[in-house]
């Protein structure tokens, strides 16, 4: 067996206390929990513009990144700098 | 340093953050319309904007505090549970109360909000208000005081006539609007067993020896429920897969990609209806290191478009909070959420970024809000976990609430820690055992 794979059994255990732990104090707590205003709340979108000005400014190559480093298109309550 | 003009007077100094930046302080004299074109457009847009208007949400005909059935004048009303009904327990009489949405066309002209529209049970409060009303008994004279801090209702000690605080007083304990509980006690009684149930085996010992779900307690809390029209813009970049292929060989096998990167920005015009925001300090403090507020926030939503005209009717047997924040300060949560929901809205239109966005600016325009205030009906089970941190008693109170219209029951039970971590060390080492018998093997 492979040095990786023998370090990725090695870690299970740890892994899986500690995954134990998180997931059963998370269902007991609920910490993470709050309401969902940005799709519970009634939303009449009047116009939404932007889209034909979207233009390509550089290429990447070769990256091992799965996604754009910084990647926040999901997370919505994460603000940014005022523009 | 300022130099003398030729007149002798001093030069008016120029330039960013010079006094002809700033809004004139309260007492000044007003501004010249030549000073006006000369302070920059978001100053002077907040000078010439109209005072905040007010939507009169008083029951006038309640103004005496009796609150008597239309059919045999009695003051024995009661909220009729399940419904949103008001029953007289004197002739069975039951009657309605005004829906506010349609009385005050609070559903209405979204699109067309401009400025601060403010009901006028959500106007500020007046810190010296005096929490104690002083009502005269409508059968037989007598003066009843009703202590606003804790109750809503009283009975007359004479003719036992019930007085309620139906104007709205400047202390915040009298909204707009009230929609009445749905869920019966007994039903949330059984909605909280049921969410315990499913959390027994490593909630605290304490907390499993002291739960008794029928000393629920049904508790008016306050909202502020805001329309709102606004516009925001996002700037950021996006990337397109163009390729995905491997790399190198063996060991050194790489999986990577190509991209296209892309500047992206969106415009977005919308209007919100009924988010429901905390008015009380307290609670509006979702910090869940700290306190379990977060359980009640996640009860919302409310059909608040069902709320009723404020009536203190609705609050005989049940408790209720008063409201302690101002529009002012509920004012930079509601951008904050409007530009949240302003992303939520952007993110289908860069769907084509297929490797995702990264919004780097951001800015949100709120050209009109309506703001009214409600008493929204929640049943919760509280329990004092006694520690360090928390509240200002020490320790951390978990709540366990119920929404009182839907039913939606969220919870923060307390852990049995050691018991919690035993079980997840044994996970553990079987976990490890198994593997280091497969290495072995």
């Amino acid at each position: 067996m492979e040095g990786d794979a023998i370090l990725f059994l090695l870690a299970l255990g740890p892994a899986s206390a500690a995954g134990f732990y998180w997931a059963i104090h998370r269902h007991y707590r609920n910490t993470d929990k709050s309401h969902a205003f940005e799709h519970e709340t009634a939303v009449e979108v009047l116009a939404l513009t932007g889209e034909a000005d979207d233009h390509k400014i550089e290429e990447v190559r070769g990256t091992r990144a799965t996604r754009i480093q910084g990647d926040n298109v999901g997370l919505h309550r994460q603000r940014v700098r005022p523009l | 340093m300022a130099h003398d003009a030729p007149s002798g007077l001093p030069l008016r100094p120029t330039g960013p953050g010079s006094p002809q930046d700033m809004p004139p302080a309260p007492g000044q004299p007003p501004l010249s319309a030549d000073d006006l074109s000369r302070l920059p457009e978001p100053v002077r847009s907040e000078l010439l904007a109209p005072d905040p208007a007010v939507i009169d949400t008083a029951a006038k005909e309640l103004r005496d505090g009796v609150n008597r059935c239309p059919k045999c004048g009695a003051t024995e009303a009661r909220h009729r549970a399940g419904g949103d009904r008001l029953v007289c327990l004197y002739c069975r009489h039951e009657w309605a109360a005004t829906r506010v949405e349609e009385a005050f066309g609070l559903g209405e002209g979204l699109a067309e909000l401009r400025g601060t529209q403010i009901a006028s049970g959500a106007r500020d409060i007046d810190a010296d208000a005096e929490h104690l009303r002083s009502y005269k008994c409508a059968g037989c004279g007598a003066e009843v005081v009703i202590n606003t801090e804790t109750s809503m209702t009283a009975r007359c000690h004479w003719c036992r006539h019930v007085l309620g605080v139906n104007e709205q007083i400047a202390n915040g304990a009298v909204p707009d609007a009230v929609l009445p509980f749905h869920i019966r006690k007994d039903d949330a009684v059984a909605r909280i067993r049921q969410f315990v149930d499913k959390r027994r085996l490593f909630a605290l010992k304490a907390f499993k020896e002291q739960f008794k779900p029928e000393n629920v307690v049904g508790v008016y809390l306050p909202y502020m429920v805001v329309d709102a029209r606004g516009s925001a813009d996002a700037a950021g970049v996006g990337e397109v897969l163009t390729r995905r292929y491997t790399r190198g060989s063996g060991k050194n096998k790489q999986t990577v990609f190509d991209a296209d990167v892309w500047r992206v920005q969106r415009h977005v015009d919308f209007t919100v209806d009924d988010l429901t925001l905390e008015s009380s300090a307290r609670r509006g403090n979702l910090d869940a290191r700290r306190n379990t507020h977060n359980i009640i926030n996640t009860i919302l939503p409310f059909d608040t478009k069902n709320a009723v005209q404020w009536n203190a009717s609705y609050l005989v047997g049940y408790t209720s909070e008063r409201r302690d924040r101002d529009v002012q300060h509920l004012m930079p949560k509601l951008q904050e959420q409007m530009l949240a929901i302003a992303r939520a809205q952007m993110q289908p239109s860069v769907r084509r970024y297929d490797r995702g966005v990264r919004w780097e600016r951001e800015r949100m325009d709120l050209q009109g809000t309506r703001w009214v205030a409600m008493y929204l009906p929640v049943w919760l089970y509280a329990h004092h976990q006694p520690g360090k941190g928390g509240g200002s008693s020490g320790g951390l109170r978990h709540y366990i609430a119920v929404n009182g219209r839907t039913g939606e029951t969220m919870g923060s039970v307390p852990v049995q820690q050691w018991k919690l971590l035993l079980a997840a060390l044994s996970i553990g080492t079987v976990v490890e055992a198994l593997a280091l018998w497969f290495i072995a093997r």
